[in-house]
């Protein structure tokens, strides 16, 4: 059964097209990534998957319903993890998983009860009377979290729920992300660390300039760039660096550096690798070491979008 | 039940809020110690006739005037008023110059000539008229003295004692109650805490959309009229609240005069304070990006200076004369004052009119602005 089904789906702020002709499927149980560069339109389709904005043109469908037709049942199953905290700072975490949980309908000792479940699930069960301008970021972050989850939702949509926290809070989150999939949950989500999708993420999507361009599993993704190598090249003195006269070597599909590392994408059956480090050389590049890169997300989402997850 | 929770959320908010329960409740408070106290001088409509003292040389050599002159004074110096013969060597005009007699006056046998000072007009004032009432009576007793010299005898020995002893008369043209410095300054301080709810009401959704929390409103399963009204409710009833304890705090600690008139004080800060909130709201939808707080700050200074926050104000014809009658603060100043000192109530019921309509269009220009967004 499909949680949610998008179709066709549009979205113009004048005359830009932030999301084009959109379709996608997510089934229930499934932890769906959802990855895209920052401008992407990933952000916009969350949005209108949440109500927050209308589409142009299209429909979504969630739990069989269309959103155009009963925005109340849409609303009601789904939990949003929003990118940016959004708490209340002066007031308790258990007033702040009770107030917006009680905008969901719950009341009186249901309230109560599905507050401290929420509060307790995400490790903050101890920290119920406490104010959240006292709590680190990885304990915000996990308020922000119980804040959807209260009123159980049958998908919840966590737009880069560990950004900025330490690898202890990451790694909770993550685990806790698992365990809400176990337990029911249709998720979708996004994040600009590769190796979260990789981990937890049981289909992804990448959307580039307002549309999929890929989607299935990991192992899916991955067979799509196996025509392709990647090779990552360690370089000092890469201010000189003329990276067209890379791109324009033969077999080349991709060049961008990061920082010092040059990371380029051929195609596989080229072997190039020679006239890349003449280039280097002639442009009096110091090579501090080479390693070819097993296809990965990263290199997937480079090869497809030519761009980094975090551009 | 939604309406009822973000309202009771917004009045939480506000209670935990230091800075904000500091500025609405401690700064009319002081200020209205400060002012009260400062400009009570201003407010005062007492003028003391104890301070009077009138110096005098007697040259008439008649010593009918002389007698009637001595009575005079005793009875002068009875209700406070000292009236000294001048000592040899003393200039007095020179005297009240000085400051040391309010006025000099010269008894000559062709008349009376009086030296008032300047610097104390209400004072000179009242001793001209004292000393026309003593020429009044003894230019009786000397047209009397000419036909019947005892019926002059009478009038002159009953100087000071025919009228009661009273040469100053008081009539008050003014009789109505008027405030006090504090009295005016509860009222103005509490009117202006009152439109500052401006401030709370252009925050009220852009505290939302700074916090994040817009989204989760967005996102869940309640309409936007019962957020409108949840906030707007909430935002009204904590700043009436502040008022409520401004008043009261006034009113027992410093023993402001609110009349008896309560209903209609509190109707007409109440609207005052609803107005406050959807002008505030209103200007939050209607300009764009950080400017609406300036904006509504600027308002907020400039009606409560024309509108008589600090110093009373008064319609002078002039264009700050007419910029006065456009603050909501004079509105409810005059209102309210109106209903405490002279039991008059249609200018509060104006006052609530004008802020019930005012309120109704802001509120409408916000609804308007925020169904047409996607956003709050």
């Amino acid at each position: 059964m499909n949680v949610l089904e998008i179709r066709n789906l549009t979205k113009k702020f004048g005359d830009f097209i932030a999301v084009d002709n959109m379709s996608l499927n997510v089934r229930e149980g499934e932890i769906f990534g959802f990855l895209g560069a920052n401008g992407a339109g990933k952000s916009t389709t969350i949005n209108m998957i949440s109500s927050l904005l209308r589409s142009t043109k299209g429909e979504i469908v969630i739990l069989g319903r269309s959103i155009a037709s009963d925005v109340q049942f849409a609303k009601m199953n789904i939990g949003i993890v929003p990118q940016d905290i959004a708490i209340y700072e002066d007031m308790t975490a258990y007033e702040n998983v009770s107030f917006f949980a009680g905008l969901y309908g719950l009341r009186g000792a249901h309230l109560k009860e599905r507050t401290e479940e929420a509060l307790n699930f995400v490790g903050l069960g101890d920290k119920q009377k406490s104010l959240p301008k006292n709590f680190s970021g990885g304990m915000k972050r996990r308020l922000n979290i119980a804040c959807a989850i209260a009123h159980r939702p049958k998908l919840i949509i966590m737009d880069e729920p560990t950004v900025g926290i330490d690898p202890q809070s990451r790694n909770y989150i993550l685990n806790s992300v698992k365990q809400l999939n176990r337990m029911g949950c249709t998720i979708i989500y996004t994040s600009h660390y590769m190796e979260e999708v990789e981990e937890i993420c049981t289909r992804i999507a990448i959307v580039d300039h307002g549309k999929i361009i890929a989607e299935g599993t990991k192992e899916q993704l991955k067979a799509i760039v196996t025509d392709t190598k990647n090779v990552w090249i360690e370089v000092r003195g890469g201010d000189h660096l003329n990276i067209n006269s890379v791109k324009h070597i033969q077999g080349v599909l991709s060049v961008r550096l990061d920082d010092h590392m040059l990371k380029i994408s051929s195609k596989g059956e080229i072997n190039n690798l020679n006239l890349i480090l003449q280039q280097l050389i002639q442009d009096r590049i110091e090579i501090r070491s080479i390693e070819e890169q097993a296809p990965n997300l990263e290199t997937v989402f480079l090869t497809l979008t030519g761009r980094n997850l975090r551009d | 039940m939604n309406v009822y929770n973000i309202a009771l959320r917004e009045i939480k908010s506000s209670l935990r809020e230091p800075r904000t329960m500091l500025f609405m409740l401690a700064f009319p408070i002081v200020l209205m110690l400060i002012l009260g106290t400062a400009l009570s001088n201003v407010f005062s409509n007492f003028t003391p006739v104890d301070n009077i003292r009138l110096l005098y040389s007697n040259e008439s050599g008649q010593p009918q005037l002389t007698q009637y002159w001595e009575s005079f004074s005793q009875e002068m110096g009875r209700q406070g008023i000292d009236i000294a013969p001048i000592a040899s060597g003393q200039v007095g005009r020179e005297q009240v110059r000085e400051g040391q007699y309010t006025a000099y006056v010269e008894l000559k046998a062709d008349g009376m000539q009086l030296y008032g000072s300047s610097k104390q007009s209400i004072e000179s004032n009242i001793a001209q008229g004292m000393l026309t009432a003593f020429a009044d009576r003894y230019n009786l007793a000397a047209a009397a003295f000419r036909s019947d010299p005892s019926k002059a005898e009478a009038i002159l020995a009953n100087a000071g004692a025919v009228t009661g002893g009273e040469f100053i008369r008081e009539t008050s043209l003014n009789p109505n109650k008027s405030p006090g410095s504090i009295d005016y300054y509860a009222i103005a301080m509490t009117t202006m805490i009152a439109l500052y709810a401006a401030i709370s009401g252009s925050y009220l959704f852009r505290g939302e959309r700074t916090r994040h929390t817009a989204i989760r409103l967005m996102a869940a399963p309640i309409a936007k009229g019962e957020l409108f009204a949840g906030k707007v409710i909430g935002c009204t009833l904590i700043n009436f609240l502040s008022v409520l304890v401004v008043v009261l705090f006034s009113k027992f600690v410093f023993q402001a005069d609110w009349g008896s008139h309560y209903g209609i004080v509190f109707l007409v800060l109440g609207t005052e304070v609803v107005l406050a909130v959807s002008l505030g709201l209103g200007v939050g939808y209607l300009v764009q990006g950080e400017s609406p707080r300036a904006v509504v700050m600027i308002f907020t200074q400039i009606a409560s200076f024309v509108g008589g926050a600090y110093f009373p104000v008064e319609s002078d014809g002039s264009f700050m004369g007419v910029l006065t009658y456009l603050s909501p603060l004079r509105w409810a100043n005059t209102a309210l004052i109106g209903a405490i000192y002279t039991d008059d109530m249609s200018a509060a019921w104006q006052t609530i009119g004008l802020n019930v309509g005012i309120a109704a269009a802001f509120l409408l220009i916000s609804i308007v602005i925020m169904r047409k967004r996607e956003v709050l």
